[in-house]
């Protein structure tokens, strides 16, 4: 990009206008995303409750809700693992089975392409609150299609619920979450597969180089920087998974073995109105997700730079 | 993407084996290899398509809820019609979409202003504002709902439709400054020069050069925060509380569960009308979604 200033008697304009273009946008960030982040560690320091939030005034407590929360087995047992096991489980999921759809499509003719791709962006644009509910309503223990069709076959005896189960109940987060993740790798890593120069696949062809060969020598680094994006931004999603759990019979904190990071942050100050608890648990996270993001940004701006 | 990579390993194109070509050639249309293909690609549109059909399927079958049927075994629209006049998802409806609108109107403006900043000027501290609207995009907002919370509630706008829209402004606008500085950095810029020789100033420019160029990229951002503001929830839940006649369609669609059975049918048509019109939005974009993506947050 070069400089568009030509005459002198823009020097100075030049100096301001990005300041007033940028003002509007600062202001908003400022207010409700930078001065919240702030606050939501002011909050974690706090005794924050319902009286806090009335009166204003702090009730400062130091550390403790932190000590509360890392002297909680309930972290280590529940809420870590889930948090922690959940994402792996996905992000490894939803990359692998997107990258392996876009491959399918790369290999499709025009007609195909455009039937499975308007088929997987029906899947993208189904909300999470909508697509929750409907896995709910497949896996619901007494009407639901999942057991009348187990039942039907012989495999099941009676209706099972399968929301109990820590694991069964995370299964059906996982299959929600691949489901509805699944198209933004798909979609991404396809228009990467494009790019990739075709007389770079049919050179290796010609050297007799096999088509996993091909793709993993020369689409995979190829496409580095494009997995890079997609396994961060899916990770970042996937730590965070609230409406996916929340939403689900017992998600909502009335069975305590599913607990993740956020439903934990946000049953304690909704349901518990401790704030400044839940605020611990919400920075908690953050750092968490901190670690990813500098990776991100060091990424992005790599590519940035050249 | 990258233009300095080395592109081609010398020994990869040398090309040492022709015979070896025509074989892979054909056999990568044979009938087993066709057939295989087929199999998958079926397999793939029933996980895809699977719940969105049982969806439409239970809202239109008057035995939802007590028999599962794979088409509708009683087929009616009653899950509709009551839930758009008993159920009250018309005002739902109403809300959903006067906030997405006030959303989408508002973070476009503020984005576009701030992406030409970032994308057009060289100024001191540039890079770092870029780095910050890479980092709060990054923050999990979720972590933010208490905060922002209080916020909301200072400014006295809990239980408002107001104070939800200013809540999406601040989390629509990151990615829209991120996205449409991709497009903005693609206008050529003797486009610009050319305006100015001819004596326009630089307001004028703008209106007549730079945003037309860019309206590909604002109907982009503008869908992105569109669908934002009509899928979000858990802002909405906190925000709205005890206000159902503020609710939007996605904390609406909580009203048809009961303590002890839940209206299934009901439920699906309150989805399915909350679900289609994003739907029929992703199908007829992907295109211009797929090179989006890659423009502005892959920047290729």
């Amino acid at each position: 990009m070069t400089e568009t200033l030509p005459r002198l008697g823009r020097a100075r304009a030049a100096l301001v206008r990005p300041w007033l273009l940028l003002a509007p946008a600062l202001a908003v960030l400022a207010v409700l995303l930078l001065w919240p982040l702030v606050r939501v560690f002011l909050f974690s320091l706090q005794d924050y409750g319902l009286r806090e939030i009335t009166t204003g005034e702090p009730n400062w407590i130091g550390t403790a809700n932190y000590a509360e929360i890392l002297a909680s087995p309930e972290l280590w047992t529940v809420v870590l693992p889930n948090t922690v096991g959940f994402a792996v489980l996905s992000v490894a999921g939803t990359v692998a089975f997107g990258t392996g759809v876009a491959v399918l499509l790369a290999s499709l003719g025009t007609f195909w392409r455009t039937v499975t791709s308007s088929a997987i962006m029906a899947a993208w644009a189904m909300p999470a609150v909508t697509g929750t509910y409907v896995w709910v309503w497949i896996f619901d223990a007494d009407r639901g299609v999942f057991n009348d069709v187990l039942m039907g076959l012989g495999l099941l005896d009676d209706p099972t619920n399968w929301f109990t189960n820590r694991w069964t109940f995370y299964a059906i987060v996982l299959l929600n979450v691949i489901h509805h993740g699944f198209p933004f790798v798909a979609v991404t890593v396809l228009a990467g597969l494009l790019g990739v120069p075709k007389e770079m696949l049919e050179a290796a062809e010609m050297d007799g180089a096999g088509s996993f060969r091909r793709f993993f020598s020369i689409v995979v680094p190829q496409l580095r920087q494009v997995f890079a994006v997609v396994i961060i931004l899916s990770t970042i999603w996937d730590f965070k998974v609230f409406a996916q759990v929340y939403l689900m019979p017992g998600g909502a904190g009335s069975n305590r073995s599913v607990l993740n990071l956020g439903v934990w942050s946000y049953v304690e100050s909704f349901g518990q109105n401790r704030y400044g608890f839940g605020s611990a648990i919400a920075v908690l996270l953050t750092l968490l997700l901190l670690v990813v993001t500098a990776v991100y940004v060091r990424t992005v701006l790599a590519e940035e730079e050249r | 993407m990258s233009t300095t990579r080395p592109l081609v390993r010398p020994e990869v194109s040398t090309g040492r084996r022709p015979l070896r070509r025509s074989g892979r050639r054909s056999s990568r249309r044979s009938p087993l290899r066709q057939l295989g293909k087929g199999v998958l690609v079926a397999l793939l549109l029933v996980f895809t398509l699977f719940p969105v059909y049982w969806m439409l399927n239970s809202s239109l079958d008057a035995q939802a809820g007590h028999t599962s049927s794979f088409w509708p075994a009683e087929p009616t629209l009653d899950h509709y019609v009551f839930v758009l006049t008993e159920g009250g998802f018309g005002t739902f409806l109403r809300n959903s979409l006067l906030v997405a609108l006030g959303t989408v109107l508002i973070s476009s403006a503020l984005a576009l202003l701030a992406s030409v900043a970032v994308a057009r000027f060289r100024f001191r501290m540039r890079t770092q504002i870029l780095m910050l609207v890479l980092i709060v995009q990054m923050v999990p907002l979720e972590a933010l709902v208490i905060p922002l919370f209080v916020q909301v509630r200072d400014l006295q706008l809990l239980e408002t439709l107001t104070g939800l829209i200013v809540v999406y402004v601040a989390l629509a606008l990151p990615f829209g400054i991120w996205m449409l500085r991709g497009f903005v950095a693609a206008v050529p810029v003797e486009l610009e020069e050319a305006a100015y020789l001819d004596g326009a100033s630089w307001g004028r420019m703008f209106w007549s050069v730079l945003l037309p160029l860019v309206a590909p990229g604002l109907v982009a951002t503008s869908i992105f925060s569109f669908i934002t503001a009509w899928n979000e929830f858990i802002f909405a839940m906190t925000m709205l509380g005890g206000a159902t006649e503020n609710y939007t369609v996605a904390i609406g669609l909580r009203s048809f569960f009961g303590v002890h059975s839940n209206d299934w049918g009901a439920i699906m048509a309150a989805s399915t009308i909350i679900t289609v019109p994003v739907m029929i939005f992703f199908i007829l974009v992907q295109r211009r979604l797929a090179s989006g993506l890659t423009a502005g947050a892959v920047k290729e």
